[in-house]
């Protein structure tokens, strides 16, 4: 962290020496730089690509396309939301950009900027399980058809850039452009967007209608379409070699509610404690359905507080409205139930269950190890790791297992494998199967050739390095030597994407998706450069492993292989579902990801005044937040406050679990 | 044989004992050094003395003594604590003599004391023998601050030692040799110091697994500039005096003058130093172990615990109280002692150092 603002510090100063403007005095106005247009830059790309930008006629259109609004989906939101109010939050730095692609910009500021604040053509109903379930955001309506693996888009005509120009097809032929672009120097997206990589054509049949083709109708041919969001044309008129210094300080137009004005972007060249946001009062889809009870508060201000106890105490002071309580100290410590501003009806406290793809924390294996490539060393490993026990000691038993690597998927993850429990009789057995049976004078196994049984965990997470201590300590037990290596978050991740790990301690924290994705961390071309002889099946004795690659666990099984080109190319929920599940089956047999543990819940404290919907938030959120359906109580404020140092004023106090969407066992 | 000290050196240890705090600061310290060293025998999860069925056994050094040894039905290493309790409530052992002799406080520095309850910690419970009460992962914090300290002792007397070589050696060169040498190693050391050293630990302690090893280096590194400028003026200064020119002209080498001659000479000052050497690595070990850059986990440390201490001020005000007074208290006797040293080595025995 600090690294990374030494180089933004040496980054500005850099600037500053070549004569360009510091970038900070360009954040209001931008008349310091040299206008370019690049038009006809664009048009020739368009030109160039004729299969892939493709102008038509409304008269082209499909006859036989089913429209489809999706207006018969549940509205989100509560209808006795009152609008107003500022909204305190706490975020941990001053964003190093406003640019929402490119270097810096994908860190925590860019969910206001985009991921939680822009509306897409369509968004996925967090409420419902199943396919058939976006409802419209940009979009007025679309028509689906599966054999040309196209989705056709009418825009609703009253979208509109926050700046004032209408939303049309020109932003989305641009997107294509802009995400291709090297001038962002953001490989993921030109890669993602990159022509015949996903998409292969988009058409325009005018001012608001268009379609998208893709490469394959996977099951989430209308996801890959509907969940993008157009950019606008009109303001990247200066893309360009230099776009990455010049658009660093300039507010995207957005389609979203919030906007950052140019006061208060002059406000913060001198005062970098909080930003902003105001809400729009006339925002275009102020009452359009699924959008009239959200985004409420009028402000959005963003407080910067860099350490977690000096939040709690601006949280409890009163000046942030809620504070996440997800750490045990906090919700047992902290503030008990039993606490007198939770008795009195000051601050509630909530519990949510959620029902979303989990972070699949634990321990990965590197097969490529030669302890690790024995199958029974892993077994036993599986058998020393006492999860229970960090479950029980540091989560206070609110967390539970973790199963398979790919939890929370609903019906696409797998129903009945369980992960292997805490035995050191089983891990006993393991360990002697591989040759470890005698422990030396510090009770670590040795094998007769006198290799001890040590391994090394790569760590990223500070925090959770105690999780560490008591595996560590509990693996004692069972002969086995973990050696914890804590490193920067940064570092390590790159140690572990260098696959120079034994056992990595690490999670991939998944999207709201509605299946998992097998190739990037189970392919065996992610594993080795050459996994198999040409008969596909014999491991090529000369294989290097393949670095930056999320398969962590060198894992490479021809079987295995085969399953995921499958899963991959089908074109069935049903099929996918079953070729999931051998798949979570094989990996189980491999015994080389040792699952942890998941949150099944957030927990939260707010103030009085913050209110939410009855029940309290959707089935897929990661965060009470991230929809946006909380309200302001404005007039509940002073009286609480008052109340703060006065024992003998209480409200109905309010300490709630929302357990609707709880797994039942 | 009696040891023959100089005329001179005992003038200066007669000085320094008749310097009342420094003196008593030293006794103290010297009591907590030989304590941190013997520590295993005071604070320990492993028995000083085990009799099980007719024999003996001494499990506080040396490798582990797994369950099976005392009859129990695993592998790993005794549980003392339990066993105490077992051989105690069972008439049988007792009538055999059987018995379990526990250190005074009976915990280690990285066990989990509560191993079936909630991280959280605990405050003071003397009947449980948690005399300072216990951390945020249930370890006992008597436990970490001693044998904390033991850590921090070696690392000091590697740092002292590294300082003192690369400081000595190379302010002795400089001071000897002058001219073009000396002015370019100030050059040097004057470009070596400008790098700011805590980036340095950032940096590295981000790619390398911190180790004391690592630690020291690093720390030395970046510490022996202070010295060589001492050295330098003191060589400066005996090297005209007329005894190295008469060995220079009886022929000795330059080695042979550096170190049979001049460096003793600079003593004092060499000396002087050592103690605030000390106070400061003690500081610095703990300020990097605060920071997150030193010691790897679960290692017990002073910065580890200070760092705890000031997340629960609050909830746990006993964490960061205990490191505090340990600090303050070792970082005094050290300060302490210094002064009593540098007075006892001044020539001039009124000074306004008073």
């Amino acid at each position: 962290m600090l690294l990374h603002r030494l180089l933004a510090v040496s980054c500005l100063l850099l600037a500053a020496c070549s004569g360009s403007k510091d970038p900070a005095t360009q954040a209001g106005s931008n008349v310091a730089q040299t206008p370019v247009d690049n038009t006809a830059e664009v048009q020739a790309y368009y030109a160039t690509h004729p299969d892939f930008f493709v102008s038509k006629t409304p008269a082209d259109l499909p006859s036989d396309l089913a429209w489809t609004d999706a207006g018969d989906l549940p509205e989100i939101g509560s209808p006795a939301r009152i609008r107003g109010g500022v909204w305190n939050e706490r975020i941990q730095d001053f964003p190093p950009t406003l640019r929402t692609v490119g270097p810096d910009s994908n860190n925590g500021f860019r969910n206001y900027l985009l991921d939680d604040y822009v509306l897409r053509f369509g968004h996925l109903h967090p409420d419902l399980a199943g396919p058939h379930r976006h409802y419209p955001g940009l979009a007025e309506a679309w028509a689906v058809d599966v054999p040309s693996r196209t989705v056709y888009v009418r825009l609703d005509p009253r979208a509109r850039w926050s700046d004032g120009p209408p939303v049309t097809t020109d932003d989305v032929w641009f997107m294509f452009w802009f995400y291709q672009s090297s001038y962002i120097q953001a490989p993921w997206y030109n890669n993602w967007f990159g022509i015949g990589e996903n998409y292969t054509r988009v058409t325009r049949y005018d001012e608001r209608t268009f379609a998208i083709t893709l490469k394959e109708a996977r099951p989430d041919l209308l996801a890959r379409v509907l969940e993008n969001a157009p950019v606008p044309r009109h303001f990247y008129r200066e893309a360009g070699p230099d776009f990455v210094a010049r658009y660093n300080w300039r507010f995207i137009p957005t389609t979203g509610p919030y906007v950052l004005t140019p006061a208060e972007q002059q406000r913060t060249l001198t005062n970098r404690n909080f930003i902003t946001f105001e809400r729009q009062a006339d925002w275009w889809a102020n009452d359009k359905r699924q959008f009239r009870y959200r985004f409420n508060p009028a402000q959005l201000r963003l407080r910067v507080i860099r350490e977690t106890p000096t939040a709690w105490e601006a949280f409890l002071a009163g000046e942030l409205e809620a504070f996440g309580m997800n750490l045990a100290e906090y919700h047992y410590d902290r503030l008990p139930d039993s606490d007198s501003r939770v008795t009195r009806g000051l601050l509630h406290k909530t519990t949510f269950f959620n029902d979303i793809p989990r972070p699949n924390y634990g321990l990965w294996m590197n097969t490529a190890r030669p302890l690790l490539a024995d199958r029974e060393i892993r077994l036993g490993l599986q058998s020393a790791l006492n999860w229970e026990l960090v479950i029980k000691q540091f989560f206070r038993d609110g967390y539970s297992r973790l199963h398979t690597p790919s939890d929370g998927f609903g019906e696409m993850s797998h129903p009945t494998l369980r992960a292997r429990p805490f035995d050191l009789a089983l891990a006993a057995e393991h360990f002697a199967q591989a040759g470890f049976r005698q422990r030396g004078p510090d009770g670590i196994l040795v094998n007769v050739a006198g290799t001890r049984l040590s391994l090394t965990i790569n760590n990223g997470y500070e925090s959770l390095t105690p999780v560490l201590v008591i595996l560590q300590q509990e693996a004692r037990k069972a002969g086995l030597d973990l050696q914890i290596e804590t490193l920067d978050a940064s570092a390590s991740w790159k140690k572990v994407q260098e696959k120079n790990h034994d056992l990595a301690f690490a999670a991939f924290n998944v999207g709201v998706e509605p299946f998992p994705r097998y190739w990037e961390c189970y392919h065996s071309k992610n594993a080795y450069d050459q996994a198999f002889l040409a008969d596909g099946v014999t491991p090529h004795p000369d294989r290097k492993v393949k670095v930056q690659t999320n398969n962590l666990q060198s894992i490479a099984l021809p079987a295995l292989d085969a399953l995921i080109t499958r899963y991959d190319r089908s074109e069935s929920l049903d099929e996918m579902r079953g070729l999931a599940r051998q798949i979570e089956e094989i990996l189980h047999e491999h015994a080389s990801f040792s699952p942890g543990f998941v949150r099944p819940f957030y927990r939260l404290a707010t103030w009085r005044w913050v209110r939410f919907p009855e029940n309290f938030n959707v089935r897929f959120s990661t965060d009470p937040f991230e929809q946006n359906l909380h309200w302001l109580d404005e007039a509940a404020r002073p009286p609480t406050l008052a109340a703060r140092r006065d024992e003998s004023k209480s409200f109905p106090p309010s300490v709630r679990s929302y357990e609707q969407w709880k797994a039942r066992e | 044989m009696p040891l023959r000290l100089d005329p001179l050196t005992r003038k200066k240890l007669r000085r320094f004992r008749s310097l009342q705090r420094g003196y008593w600061s030293f006794l103290v310290l010297a009591g907590l050094v030989v304590l941190a060293c013997v520590a295993e025998l005071l604070i320990c999860q492993r028995a000083l003395v085990v009799r099980h069925e007719g024999q003996w056994f001494f499990p506080t050094y040396g490798g582990i003594l797994p369950g099976r040894t005392f009859g129990l039905d695993y592998d790993w290493e005794t549980d003392y604590r339990d066993l105490h309790t077992r051989l105690k409530s069972d008439p049988a052992a007792c009538a055999r003599g059987d018995f379990v002799l526990l250190p005074f406080v009976p915990y280690g520095p990285i066990e989990n004391c509560y191993p079936d309850q909630f991280f959280k910690p605990r405050p003071p419970d003397f009947a449980r023998r948690h005399f300072l009460g216990t951390d945020t992962q249930n370890r006992d914090i008597l436990a970490r601050l001693v044998y904390g300290f033991r850590h921090a002792l070696i690392f000091s007397v590697w740092f002292v030692a590294g300082v003192y070589g690369l400081g000595v050696l190379l302010g002795c060169a400089m001071g000897y040799y002058g001219g073009v040498f000396d002015l370019l190693v100030q050059r040097v050391i004057e470009v070596w110091s400008n790098i700011p050293f805590l980036y340095v630990v950032i940096i590295v302690a981000a790619l390398l697994k911190p180790g004391l090893g690592w630690l020291v280096a690093i720390n030395v590194a970046f510490g022996w500039m202070g010295l060589t400028y001492y050295m330098r003026t003191e060589t400066y200064k005996e090297k005209a005096r007329d005894y190295a020119a008469a060995a220079r002209v009886l022929g000795a080498g330059d080695a042979r003058i550096i170190l049979r001659h001049i460096l003793p000479n600079t003593a004092a000052t060499l000396v002087t130093f050592i103690p605030f050497t000390v106070a400061g690595a003690i500081g610095s070990l703990t300020a990097l172990d605060f920071l997150g850059f030193g010691l790897p986990v679960p290692t017990p440390s002073w910065g580890e615990l200070l760092s705890q201490g000031t997340k629960n001020l609050t909830l746990a005000p006993w964490i960061v109280l205990s490191a505090f007074s340990a600090m303050t208290l070792v970082l005094i006797l050290v300060t302490f002692v210094g002064e009593a040293v540098r007075e006892a080595f001044d020539p001039k025995k009124f000074t306004l150092y008073r």
